[in-house]
């Protein structure tokens, strides 16, 4: 219940944040500061950064999830250490290396960004996706096969239901990284807040740096809390 | 009726888990493996539904074959209760019970009926219980609900793995009494592995003792095993307590020296143990102790009566022994 009304609250805090950041954005701003700093240039920029994150997150979690799924099935539990291996390859190499490799196969734009915050969120999604599955009691499953349910009736019934939160708290790990990483997108011209802070720092504007900094921090919050309300509306919907 | 017909099951090149299995269990009876650890009782009793495979040999569910069954829809018609109990924890008590009715696609009326009927059966009342949570229940309740939900689907055979393993001694002998009343009148064919050789004199109308390397040492009533352990191993396993135990499934009606009495302080009644009897024998003053019956004197149950009624006892077993073969 504490968490309901957490969760109740958050949203309100962060609209009230958003429209402070924009009030101080503009007050005192010069001309040339507007033009990067109108309101319908930031919420452009709100929007190429939430597309970023959107669709890597949801290409991750397709690609993560079933793959964690099929490492976790009898038969197929050799292929978890290759995958987590490949997922930490791509946890590790930094973002901007995969950005500058994927630049140098798909050119400038919002795909070369979205391929590099896929491979950075991978492993989150995956990792958890194995751990939550594997973490389901053996017993209940020897208990579900012995009643008669076929394995991808164990799976989808009782093995997918336990390993939810495990497997939400992945994504939301991966969402939340994605957001803060999509800064870099505008190093590959995918734009977003990104570009904010890069504008403010080759023209030493503070006030757009700050802005283009402040409104990212508070995006990641923001998925932050909509993953986390959505696997609430998910569980007490079951 | 379940059926193994010289079952081996070897993992790997190791040595048998399980060694030439053959024995029957004629249905309606309770048919209890036991033995140590490393015996094969958990893999012989999971080769009726096909959680494992044999090696070699086969096991038949009235007659036929259960290779010869897709394992899903075999395991519909089996109950299934294992030691950990396995209930979904994300699922309430209802939907726990009503999980194979579910997956055989009853209706929901019909569901909820037998659902109320189950919890019922095993002792929980259905207004408290229905939507609690397996974490909500302690551990004889869980186990409860693990055998109403192995019979929601009223299947003709149970499968019992350590069943009341996992629980506190009190709530055992409790869980194990119920086990013998809903028994009584249910009347399903029941495969019992426990390694609890009280367990299973008390709960087998017959044992299969096996020994580690899974060789079936003695397939018999519990009175038989005791009279007359087949081998060595039976002997050691039921241990220097057998002849005390054997008092235990015997009455006083069996040792009754009819007549009068001189016997006076505790009586019993002609139903109740020899164990009881002996109790009372070795409590009271006299070399006797009466047996009553509803106020009236039937008789007397004396040391040497008892001793005849064990000798006898052994006899009538040699002549099973014989009608058997």
């Amino acid at each position: 219940m504490r968490e309901g009304k957490r969760l109740a609250v958050t949203p309100l805090l962060l609209c009230a944040a958003a429209v402070g950041v924009v009030v101080w954005a503009h007050k005192g701003a010069d001309v040339s500061e507007l033009g990067v700093l109108a309101t319908g240039k930031l919420a452009l920029r709100v929007r190429e950064h939430l597309a970023l994150c959107a669709v890597s997150t949801a290409l991750a979690v397709a690609v993560a999830v079933p793959a964690g799924v099929a490492a976790t099935r009898p038969g197929l539990r050799r292929l978890a250490p290759p995958l987590l291996f490949v997922a930490n390859v791509g946890q590790s190499v930094p973002t901007i290396a995969v950005l500058a490799l994927a630049f140098s196969v798909t050119g400038i734009g919002f795909r070369t960004a979205v391929i590099g915050l896929w491979a950075y969120s991978l492993l989150p999604v995956l990792r958890n996706t194995v751990a939550g599955l594997a973490g389901v009691d053996p017993a209940v499953v020897e208990a579900a096969r012995g009643m008669g349910m076929s394995r991808a009736q164990v799976l989808r019934r009782v093995e997918f239901p336990l390993a939810w939160p495990v497997v939400v708290a992945g994504i939301r790990t991966a969402a939340v990284v994605n957001v803060g990483t999509a800064a870099l997108a505008t190093f590959v011209g995918a734009g977003g807040l990104g570009a904010l802070i890069t504008v403010g720092l080759d023209n030493q504007r503070d006030r757009i740096l700050y802005t283009g900094a402040a409104l990212t921090a508070l995006l990641a919050l923001a998925v932050d809390w909509a993953i986390a309300a959505l696997a609430e509306l998910g569980r007490s919907r079951r | 009726m379940i059926r193994y017909e010289a079952v081996t099951k070897r993992y790997g090149d190791g040595p048998p888990a399980l060694d030439g299995l053959t024995l029957e269990v004629p249905a309606g009876e309770t048919c209890v493996l036991v033995g140590p650890s490393g015996g094969g009782k958990t893999t012989a009793l999971k080769m009726v539904n096909r959680l494992v495979e044999p090696t070699s040999g086969r096991v038949l569910i009235d007659g036929r074959d259960v290779a010869s069954t897709d394992p899903v829809i075999l395991r519909r018609g089996i109950g299934y209760v294992i030691q950990q109990v396995g209930l979904f924890p994300h699922l309430d008590v209802a939907a726990n019970v009503a999980t194979v009715p579910k997956l055989l696609g009853w209706d929901r009326d019909r569901i909820e009926a037998r659902v109320d009927e189950l919890l019922d059966l095993v002792g929980l009342e259905p207004g408290t219980y229905r939507h609690r949570r397996p974490e909500e229940l302690s551990g004889g309740q869980r186990q409860r609900v693990g055998v109403a939900r192995a019979l929601a689907a009223d299947p003709p055979i149970l499968l019992m793995d350590e069943p009341f393993g996992a629980v506190d001694p009190v709530t055992r002998a409790r869980l194990q009494d119920e086990f013998l009343r809903v028994q009584r009148t249910l009347r399903r064919t029941v495969v019992l592995v426990t390694h609890d050789i009280d367990e299973a004199l008390r709960l087998g109308d017959r044992l299969a003792v096996l020994a580690t390397g899974g060789r079936l040492e003695q397939y018999a009533t519990p009175a038989e095993v005791l009279a007359r352990p087949a081998t060595a191993f039976v002997a050691d396993f039921v241990g220097a307590g057998r002849t005390l135990r054997r008092l235990d499934l015997l009455t006083v009606a069996d040792a009754l020296v009819p007549g009068r009495t001189t016997g006076g302080g505790p009586s019993v009644a002609p139903a109740a143990t020899l164990a009881d009897a002996m109790a009372a024998l070795l409590t009271s003053d006299g070399p006797s102790v009466p047996v009553v019956d509803g106020g009236s004197v039937l008789g007397e149950v004396t040391l040497d009566s008892i001793r005849a009624a064990l000798r006898e006892s052994q006899v009538d077993v040699e002549v099973d022994v014989e009608v058997d073969t």
